[in-house]
């Protein structure tokens, strides 16, 4: 394990506090626990959207907590669940009287932490609802079951917009859930990423090897073989997503094509250009493409490819901007 | 004995606890086989912990078991973040919450507490009976005990005695069971035969409560 680190138990911790002391004017955490982290400004009378997940997807999940975007995010360990009592603490500090709205990937810890949070709020009547990311196609054949990857950036997008513009909770929660309903995600993996405190790769890929369907935190996809030219990955993701997730000939899509973490900008650009030319074949109109690190697997090598499928609406939510310590779009 | 007191409570789950800390590797050793190996972990930790979050929240919750309870098995849920931590949290929660306002624990409480437990097992897991987990230990023991307290002066000896009863039923009719959750599912065959680790663990945890009222 080669990790510019000092100790594997202060990994979390001290990413943190890198965190704070450079963005301070941004974002703060609440009740004194660093992985309770919240916007530093509050507007009243605004949906409060609170995330979380575990660490090692940055700039997933705090980095999507500032303006436009959401108010909180519950810091777990490396690939864990926060826990109740932290997101607990964060509604606390960032609900803003009109509700909170839970947004996160859909695993089973997560589930549970904030369904639990969902309890604890109950107790000082803040209203909660949440909504889980699911957009990972080839993770499972059923909607509900697959896991929630990087297009939950469309989600945080739409919810943070609306949220933004004076949306209650029940309109807050429909944006979110229009850009569910509009997002696939397909994935693969070159190389695997080290957990700190494991100290050794979570699985393993021959040199020649990549893995389709491969999740953030190196779940088993749907095939490892000999690694192909970016042509040939973007058609076979673009398949996959557009059986799932039919888009009309006269359509129009946001694309967001993003590295896990060891897959240079370079890269994505090659498999940006590859899957724009497979849509316009296919008479699909692209509105904006998005191309960077929006959720990574630590030092993983792959890419992951989201189609959002648009109407005006999603449009607007998609144009409206937003300033984070590590998103900005004027 | 003919019921637990207030403070007592905390002495009823150290039972609990320190029967964790003795099955510690034999539950890792199971869960290593068919799911992620930390099961003896999390319970240890999350139960040995347990009477020292009740005693501290034992001055605000005023006598009240059921508040005394819900604090602390928020408390656990910080400190077992996993998804058995937090069903076990929501068990202890869900069974104070059914204990609100009790400063004793006769055999009807006791039921009422399982009962409890058992729905906050459900609720969290969004599991149902017969998909091979811990709540296939746990409903059979909570309906046992609220058969046994349809006698309202019914001790808490019956009570427990019942409840383990079923627990160590529920675990055999594992065995056949075919599994819906976690890693198990994915090797389901893996899993033919052999008792539910959750499900053991469900029952040691009506074990550890009955070393106390049967042995006190």
């Amino acid at each position: 394990m080669k990790k510019i680190i000092n100790a594997p138990e202060t990994y979390v911790e001290d990413m943190l506090k890198g965190i704070y002391a450079a963005h301070g004017d941004q974002v703060k955490y609440a009740g004194g626990d660093l992985r309770c982290y919240c916007r530093a400004d509050k507007k009243p009378g605004k949906v409060a959207i609170i995330t979380g997940g575990g660490t090692g997807h940055l700039p997933l999940f705090l980095g999507y907590v500032g303006d436009g975007l959401i108010d909180g995010c519950g810091v777990g360990g490396v690939f864990q669940s926060p826990s109740p009592e932290q997101i607990y603490n964060i509604a606390k500090e960032v609900e803003a009287g009109a509700g909170v709205l839970y947004l996160y990937g859909n695993y089973t810890g997560d589930i549970m932490t904030f369904d639990m949070a969902t309890d604890l709020c109950d107790m000082d009547d803040i209203e909660c609802r949440s909504i889980v990311g699911a957009d990972d196609v080839n993770s499972h054949a059923n909607p509900d079951t697959r896991r929630g990857v990087a297009g939950i950036y469309f989600m945080f997008k739409a919810a943070g917009a609306k949220a933004d513009q004076g949306g209650d909770l029940d309109a807050v929660l429909a944006a979110a859930q229009l850009a569910k309903d509009n997002t696939r995600t397909v994935g693969f993996a070159l190389t695997p990423c080290i957990i700190p405190e494991v100290g050794h790769p979570n699985f393993e890929l021959k040199e020649n090897e990549m893995a389709m369907g491969m999740g953030i935190h190196g779940e088993p996809g749907v095939w490892n073989g000999p690694l192909k030219t970016s042509r040939e990955i973007a058609e076979e993701s673009l398949d996959t997503l557009l059986k799932d997730m039919p888009v009309a000939p006269d359509g129009e899509v946001a694309l967001l094509i993003n590295g896990l973490g060891a897959t240079s900008v370079e890269e994505l650009y090659i498999l940006s250009n590859d899957v724009t030319e497979l849509l316009k074949s296919r008479g699909i109109g692209i509105y904006r493409t998005i191309v960077g690190e929006y959720a990574t697997s630590m030092e993983m090598a792959g890419a992951s490819i989201s189609v959002c499928r648009l109407n005006e609406e999603l449009k607007g939510y998609l144009d409206y901007p937003v300033n984070t310590p590590f998103i900005c779009q004027k | 004995m003919e019921k637990i007191l207030f403070e007592q409570v905390p002495e009823l789950f150290e039972a609990v606890g320190a029967l964790f800390v003795e099955k510690k590797e034999e539950l890792c050793e199971m869960d290593a086989k068919l799911g992620d190996g930390d099961l003896g972990l999390t319970m240890s930790k999350g139960y040995a912990a347990l009477p020292d979050l009740m005693r501290a929240e034992a001055e605000g919750a005023a006598g009240d078991i059921g508040k005394m309870l819900m604090k602390a098995g928020m408390k656990m849920s910080s400190l077992v973040p996993s998804t058995m931590g937090f069903l076990m949290s929501t068990g202890v929660m869900e069974g104070g919450k059914a204990l609100k306002g009790r400063c004793e624990l006769d055999g009807a409480a006791l039921a009422a507490y399982l009962k409890g437990f058992a729905a906050g097992i459900r609720k969290r897991g969004k599991c149902e009976a017969g998909q091979r987990t811990i709540y296939d230990a746990i409903l059979p023991a909570s309906q046992a005990a609220e058969a046994a307290a349809a006698d309202p002066a019914v001790s808490l000896e019956t009570v427990i005695r019942a409840a383990l009863e079923a627990a160590q039923k529920g675990v055999e009719a594992t065995r056949d069971m075919v599994p819906v959750f976690g890693k198990a599912a994915v090797h389901a065959e893996k899993s033919k035969g052999v008792a539910d680790q959750g499900a053991v663990a469900g029952y040691y945890k009506i074990l550890g409560l009955s070393n106390y009222i049967l042995n006190s």
